[in-house]
């Protein structure tokens, strides 16, 4: 994948948490930063980021074969992305 | 009590022989042995069910590892549910107890283990990379400290510490012995005292179970609270114990327990308490619901459902339902509460947030013991109208001895953590000082006193701390003995209760 277009999704899923997770624009989120074992975010949140992460990717991702651990970092979250999804029709 | 623990010698016996075995396969064997004899000990049939659970999971999981697709796992599924609704749900609406399936008898520890076939279902299915022997899928799904009550493990973790040359570690061992300790204390000391109270019919078992009725308000509360703790120095005494166990022997299992009742807010309850079903719930259930559709009203219908799932998989009764669609229900309300929490401004200090929001938490988590522990759904109806009828609070059915004793552990339970958690602050605070050769005495004069006060304080407890056995051990013993002489003076027929979470 072209590696701005993969930097540009990958701030539009720091600008959701930032915005829509956390809820505080003082706070830094980084790709490899852990927000699931950190309890940054929790289930619910886990369930709007993966549908965020299917808008940005244009992908469809099977909620069944992700768990928690795969969505720890902005950084694995594209990678199971990757690793589980689909194209959208 | 003697034939259990007889069973326990000779598991750990087998266990201590397996580890000083190199071969893998001669090690997991014994391992497999020992967990076998220990669960052989609770019925030779029970034992049937679980190596056909076992062998069942294994070829559906062989079948997924060929090809991980949606119609494979279902039929595992479909079969795990089967397998589980036969000995445990089956039994029970089959009220007339008459024919084979009225005499079925569920295998102790079923809900549990069968979670960990399941586990390994979905996670073969979402193409994790597992592939145990045989000899290891066994092992795992019997592993006899958890085979009875869980925390319910899964693969991923088991599997490598399985296949670990297994070592002598003098930290796991005292860390190990130190958590078993900490859970018989829990256990026979503080849940007994609770449940079976200091003198005949004080506890908060004969608190519930009484006939008569005409419970007062406030006996309701104390009754939901005492209850809470009492199944909390339970199932968390449980848990350290067989995590306890397991790490004598360097294998580290999930945690099950997090100080849940200081959560703020019932969403972080649930990340707290019985967090190895709450998390496979969460992962395996709620996740995978909830991404379905993209409505704003879905996840909160999913948020019931899981949490009904998880009040069903204690037991096939209404109780357990309502409690599950009562915290499925909270969470909703605390996620609307969320929402509407960013749209108005509350002018109030976060220490006051704060401290509102435990109370709402710890009120309302305790009130929904009332359900998990009324004989039916009925008591639970008439013990709630207590609690909202404010002429209900005027009168008390309960013995004095009661609030004493539930009172007493109820704030002494809080007291110690406070301590521990003001030490904690006053280390972090003082930490340089405490660390410094010089001691608390060479800087006190730069300070208040106060803080010399706390850093000779930090000093001490250090010390203690590192020579816990000095005074952790004596000081339990004569606290088990005083107060089994106290229950014994008052002629109570107290015995010691099996662990609460064995019958699910």
């Amino acid at each position: 994948m072209n590696g701005d277009k993969r930097a540009q999704q990958v701030q539009q899923i720091i600008d959701y948490l930032v915005r829509e997770v956390v809820g505080r624009s003082e706070v830094r989120i980084s790709a490899d930063m852990p927000l699931v074992s950190s309890g940054l975010i929790d289930s619910m949140a886990l369930v709007n980021i993966l549908l965020k992460l299917e808008d940005v990717t244009h992908m469809r991702i099977p909620a069944g074969k992700v768990q928690p651990k795969d969505m720890d970092t902005v950084d694995l979250m594209f990678a199971t992305a990757q690793r589980v999804g689909k194209p959208r029709k | 009590m003697i034939q259990t623990l007889l069973w326990v010698l000779v598991a750990t016996l087998l266990w201590v022989v397996a580890w000083t075995r190199r071969s893998s396969n001669a090690r997991h064997s014994l391992l497999l042995l020992g967990s076998y004899v220990f669960y052989a000990g609770w019925g030779i049939g029970f034992l049937a069910v679980l190596v056909a659970s076992s062998l069942l999971n294994y070829a559906c999981g062989l079948a997924l590892r060929r090809k991980p697709t949606l119609v494979r796992l279902w039929v595992g599924v479909g079969l795990n549910v089967l397998l589980l609704g036969l000995f445990k749900y089956l039994p029970p609406a089959l009220s007339s107890g008459s024919g084979f399936l009225g005499h079925i008898v569920m295998p102790v520890g079923m809900s549990f283990w069968t979670f960990q076939g399941l586990s390994y279902l979905f996670d073969l299915y979402r193409e994790e990379e597992l592939d145990p022997s045989l000899l290891e899928f066994c092992l795992y799904m019997a592993f006899w400290p958890t085979v009875l009550a869980g925390p319910v493990c899964r693969l991923p973790n088991m599997l490598p510490q399985f296949r670990r040359a297994p070592v002598w570690d003098r930290d796991d061992i005292s860390t190990g012995f130190s958590r078993i300790v900490l859970g018989v204390f829990m256990k026979i000391v503080l849940a007994q005292l609770l449940g079976a109270g200091l003198t005949r019919g004080a506890g908060v078992a004969a608190g519930f179970d009484q006939t008569r009725g005409g419970w007062g308000g406030l006996d309701v509360w104390l009754l939901a609270v005492g209850f809470g703790f009492q199944l909390f120095f339970d199932f968390a005494g449980y848990s350290h114990m067989v995590i306890g166990i397991a790490r004598v022997f360097g294998i580290r299992l999930e945690e099950n327990f997090d100080r849940p009742y200081f959560s703020l807010t019932p969403s972080v309850f649930w990340t707290r308490w019985h967090m190895s079903l709450s998390f496979w719930i969460r992962d395996y259930v709620f996740l995978p619901l909830a991404a379905m559709r993209r409505e704003v009203w879905w996840p909160y219908v999913v948020f019931v459902l899981s949490m009904t799932l998880f009040g069903l998989w204690h037991a096939a009764k209404l109780t357990f339902i309502l409690w599950g669609v009562y915290h499925g229900l909270l969470l909703v309300v605390h996620r609307v509460g969320q929402k509407l929490k960013r749209r108005i401004s509350v002018p109030w200090a976060d220490p006051v947030r704060g401290l509102l929001s435990w109370c709402a938490t710890f009120s309302l988590v305790s009130l929904g013991w009332i359900f998990f522990r009324a004989t039916d759904a009925g008591q639970a109806a008439v013990m709630l109208r207590a609690v909202v009828t404010p002429s209900q609070y005027g009168h008390s059915v309960l013995p004095g001895d009661s609030y004493v004793v539930v009172c007493l552990v109820v704030i002494a339970y809080f007291a110690y953590h406070g301590v521990v958690a003001i030490l904690a602050a006053a280390k972090a605070r003082y930490g340089e000082e405490v660390a410094g050769d010089a001691g608390a005495f060479g800087t006190a004069s730069k300070m208040t006193t106060f803080g010399a006060a706390t850093i000779v304080a930090v000093k001490a407890l250090d010390f203690f701390g590192e020579r816990l056995w000095w005074w952790a051990a004596p000081t339990i013993a004569v606290l088990m003995v005083s107060i089994g002489a106290a229950i014994l003076r008052h002629n109570a027929a107290i015995s010691v209760t099996p662990f609460m979470y064995t019958v699910f």
